[in-house]
């Protein structure tokens, strides 16, 4: 006898109304939903192995604990398939996690989302975009996997918009923001294996992220031709006073160039570090800075990051087109960390 | 149709409040900081006014880790065992 499904039951007459009933209860992101089902639901629940009542994670800040049953149910409302449901478990676990900090990213005017990153095989098998229009729309997986979260933090967590989400302006990856990282032409190891995984295991990694900053190099055709210019855009962006993760997402002519120098993630995020410092001068003098300018603040430099570790290096975004990406984190690694989280099956 | 509900649906608890002081005359307030701009002058400017208005005995304040955690361990202990009111704000 499979164990009971104890959310409350809500009785409507067909799916255009249930539909129109989830936007009146408040439950949608601002977009049509699934009507959730007990079938639904428990395919759900299925396909991830999870008993109803198993506790995926909890927000100790607000004392919230998230149930499989309850993240099944906003999963099937973002118009997830059962076979996304482990990689939606793994991710929630991930803003779960204290390094995460859900507290802060989840009701900050910072208005961060929730940037994940898919490595390993499940990306292949779920269809997780890692090509072209790679922030952009056209994947069931990108779409539903990070509405899915988002509507478990909303229904589940409390994160409604100008209540306990207060985030100024937020971005529209806020309504998903889910990439794979392109492992197949990628000449890199990748992201999980370099945060201590096997290349055959199956991970997210939760960031989090402001909107992505794309930025343009036609003209180089060496590694630090392209990193210099991605360097002077990254220098003073984001949050370099409080010194968040970044993602940097290098897409196909941007990776061939800079692996052709013989550059590996070490040697980028080496370079990163040592060009994105800005001299204490600067920062005061454009208000980022507290303070009057002393004569040594010219020579005196802060680094946009704690540490080159900080920089997450993913090969991602179609082929053609001399353009990569930057995202900044949110807040500062203090606060927040990108967390990577293994997908059970 | 049925549809399933999305949201917490959490157990009903209850939570043993500590008792509110009817005055503030004699009491010792803990400031508790939360690392952001300005966050510590703004709370010394109330320590001040309730020892010099509200005849406080004393105020005194602790850092938090950073802005987005709660109070760790060690102030909750010194703040339970050395003061009788606590203020808790943020600046931003």
């Amino acid at each position: 006898m499979p164990a009971t499904l104890t959310s409350k039951r809500h009785k409507v007459d067909d799916v255009a109304d249930a539909i129109e009933f989830c936007f009146e209860q408040g439950w949608s992101d601002g977009l049509p939903v699934v009507p959730p089902t007990e079938k639904s639901v428990r395919a759900m629940l299925d396909a991830a192995r999870l008993e109803p009542d198993h506790q995926v994670g909890f927000i100790e800040h607000r004392a919230v604990s998230i149930t499989a049953e309850k993240v099944a149910v906003n999963a099937v409302m973002a118009g997830c398939k059962p076979q996304h449901m482990p990689l939606v478990v793994a991710a929630v676990k991930g803003i779960a996690d204290p390094r995460w900090g859900y507290h802060g990213p989840g009701t900050s005017t910072g208005g961060a989302g929730v940037l994940m990153i898919v490595n390993g095989p499940v990306a292949r098998e779920l269809d997780v975009n890692a090509g072209d229009n790679l922030f952009g729309p056209g994947w069931r997986a990108n779409l539903t996997i990070g509405r899915a979260v988002r509507l478990v933090m909303r229904n589940v967590c409390g994160s409604l918009p100008g209540l306990l989400d207060r985030g100024t302006l937020g971005h529209p990856g806020k309504l998903s923001y889910v990439i794979a990282e392109n492992e197949a032409e990628s000449p890199w190891t990748p992201l999980h294996v370099e945060r201590g995984f096997r290349a055959d295991q199956s991970t997210v990694t939760v960031m989090a992220a402001q909107g992505p900053h794309q930025f343009y190099n036609q003209l180089s055709n060496t590694a630090e031709g392209v990193l210099t210019t991605l360097a002077d855009d990254m220098r003073i962006s984001g949050g370099i006073m409080g010194q968040p993760n970044y993602a940097v997402i290098l897409a196909g002519e941007h990776m061939l160039t800079i692996s052709g120098s013989g550059f590996g993630k070490a040697e980028i995020r080496r370079f990163l570090f040592e060009n994105t410092k800005t001299s204490h001068a600067h920062l005061k003098r454009t208000h980022r800075m507290s303070g009057a300018i002393q004569p040594a603040d010219e020579t005196l430099t802060r680094p946009l990051v704690e540490s080159p570790d900080d920089f997450l290096i993913v090969a991602a975004g179609g082929r053609a087109g001399a353009f990569s990406a930057y995202v900044p984190g949110w807040g500062s690694k203090r606060s927040s960390q990108a967390v990577t989280v293994a997908v059970e099956k | 149709m049925e549809l399933l509900d999305p949201t917490l649906e959490a157990q009903a608890q209850s939570i043993a409040w500590a008792p509110r002081p009817t005055a503030l005359s004699g009491k010792r307030v803990a400031l508790i900081e939360n690392t952001k701009y300005n966050s510590d002058r703004l709370l010394e400017r109330i320590g001040e006014i309730l020892k010099t208005e509200y005849g406080a005995s004393e105020a005194r304040m602790w850092r938090k880790r950073n802005a987005s955690v709660p109070a760790h361990e060690q102030i909750i202990e010194e703040v339970k065992k050395t003061s009788d009111v606590m203020v808790a704000g943020i600046g931003d």
